[in-house]
């Protein structure tokens, strides 16, 4: 019976530490956030959606046609075509199927002129998978508003 | 008269909640009493090796990070970049080495909490399982800033990392290392002298040292068992020669154990980040003249590596191409899925779920 009462007394003791630990918890500040209403900061590193850069003054990307992101992507999801030879060579096609991207980023590891980068942009999910599949309009909209300073991305610098 | 009684078997799984991913589990019943556990795997086989070899060796890094072990994707990721460092003699620069201590030690500790929060919520302590995931979340956030993914960083390459930690992560890196002992002990608090938490899991499932060394058991559920081996200290790799941490070993082999064992490796790795931030030199973070399509000369290498489950071998055959010839990957969750039936023969049905937790499986890596 000794021994009974002894578990009774320990198992008390445990429940008033256990009551302690989560009374504590409660005034504590929170450590959720209400997800479509607010939204935590991501990291500029954030591997989020892709996006080509449009140089406002030209209206064009800083894409050179060189295949690089198209060779290195893992899973295949970047298809690039062009016509024309030397300096009239001309972007015809440039596909993303974001539903078969991995967001590794060896894209834009790879890309000389910084022409395809990340954009802290996450929510992505639709109704239609034909709306994944992202054509180079596409890209150039979701790019950020404001150019991309150059070295920002490949240097990392925030 | 004597009952007349048959053995009835049960089908656990694929789909149990309980079952952390999709094992499924084939148990013969004898009334209550477990007679036998056969785990059937492969719902989750994704093919990894096969894939690995029509990829190059930087596109296999970003395959092992989520075809592996999911929840411990940066150590899967030093486990095939060992082997592929090894056969081309690739070496790293010392700062890579040691941001890829304390980035593998921020897994272990990420991976950690998840089982520890986990297990607590299919022993019906709710309150573990957000607790853990709030601090794992922390940790997520540091490798959100330095790697730019939460779960799939794709981080390291071969010869290096692929970018430097930005301004300000070694203080929110300290930052957590402070607060985290004391959360430990918070959680210790909650389960350790807990009678209920000891009841079902002191004594439960135990598996005995000499049965851990044949099944080929490793990790925290070998070290449980009395083993003191960690890949770390028998055979160092990158920098761990050089930081002071000690193996949790317990000798009682059940599911209590496992827990001491893990929780404590926690607090070991947090040890490691320290000492890694202090003595992190300035330098360089890769090696140069490292192709993206790296061709490794012909030849073969197996190398092991500690993940949070066990011990991760990788064995690597190269025919001097683009990609390797042949990947074959030793996962520590496979080995100590099979110890499953050692420890919960004899044990009731309701102590399935407690022994299984405790096991730290994780279905992608069993499976790869």
């Amino acid at each position: 019976m000794a021994v009974t009462l002894g578990r009774v007394w320990q198992g008390a003791q445990a429940l008033a530490e256990g009551l302690r630990l989560t009374f504590t918890a409660l005034v504590r500040p929170k450590n959720t956030v209400k997800y479509p209403l607010e939204k935590n900061d991501i990291s500029p590193r954030w591997h989020g959606l892709l996006a080509l850069p449009v140089d406002p003054e030209t209206g064009n990307d800083q894409c050179i046609i060189c295949f690089q992101c198209e060779r290195v992507c893992p899973s295949r999801c970047i298809h690039i075509e062009a016509t024309g030879r030397g300096k009239e060579r001309v972007l015809t096609r440039f596909d993303i199927e974001m539903d078969k991207c991995q967001y590794c980023g060896l894209c834009v590891e790879v890309c000389p002129t910084e022409a395809i980068v990340f954009v802290p942009h996450y929510e992505a999910s639709t109704y239609n998978r034909a709306n994944l599949l992202y054509s180079l309009e596409d890209l150039h909209r979701a790019a950020p508003k404001e150019p991309v300073a150059r070295g920002v991305v490949r240097g990392r610098v925030l | 008269m004597a009952l007349r009684t048959e053995e009835l078997i049960l089908n656990l799984g694929p789909q149990h909640p309980s079952t952390h991913g999709v094992l499924r589990m084939i148990v013969t019943l004898e009334g209550e009493n477990i007679v036998e556990v056969a785990p059937d795997i492969g719902y989750l086989h994704s093919s990894v090796e096969k894939m690995m070899e029509y990829r190059t060796y930087v596109q296999s890094v970003s395959l092992a990070d989520r075809g592996m072990d999911y929840l411990a994707a940066l150590a899967n990721e030093e486990a095939l970049l060992r082997a592929v460092e090894t056969l081309g003699g690739i070496t790293v620069p010392e700062r890579a080495q040691w941001l890829r201590v304390i980035f593998l030690e921020l897994q272990r500790i990420a991976s950690h909490l998840v089982w520890l929060g986990t297990w607590g919520a299919d022993l019906g302590a709710t309150t573990m399982f957000l607790w853990c995931f709030r601090e794992r979340e922390k940790v997520l956030d540091l490798f959100e800033r330095a790697t730019g993914g939460r779960l799939h960083h794709v981080y390291f390459r071969p010869g290096g990392v692929c970018d430097d930690i930005p301004d300000g992560w070694v203080e929110q890196a300290l930052a957590f290392c402070d607060e985290f002992p004391g959360r430990i002990a918070e959680y210790e608090g909650l389960f350790t002298a807990n009678p209920i938490f000891e009841v079902r899991t002191k004594g439960v499932g135990v598996l005995p040292r000499d049965v851990a060394v044949n099944l080929g058991a490793s990790g925290p559920v070998a070290r449980a068992s009395g083993i003191a081996f960690d890949v770390r200290k028998a055979f160092p790799y990158e920098k761990y020669a050089e930081v002071e941490f000690d193996i949790p070993v317990q000798q009682a082999g059940d599911c209590f154990a496992r827990y001491q064992v893990r929780v404590e490796e926690m607090r070991q790795s947090t040890r490691i980040i320290r000492q890694a931030i202090a003595k992190l030199p300035p330098g360089e973070i890769r090696a140069p003249k490292i192709p993206i399509t790296l061709r490794l000369p012909k030849g073969e290498v197996y190398t092991r590596t500690e993940s949070p489950r066990g011990d991760l071998g990788v064995y690597l055959v190269s025919e001097g191409e683009e990609h390797p010839y042949r990947v074959k990957i030793r996962a520590p969750a496979f080995s100590n899925l099979y110890a499953l039936s050692e420890m919960m023969r004899g044990w009731k049905i309701a102590d399935v779920i407690a022994i299984l937790g405790s096991v730290d499986i994780v279905l992608s890596d069993v499976d790869r």
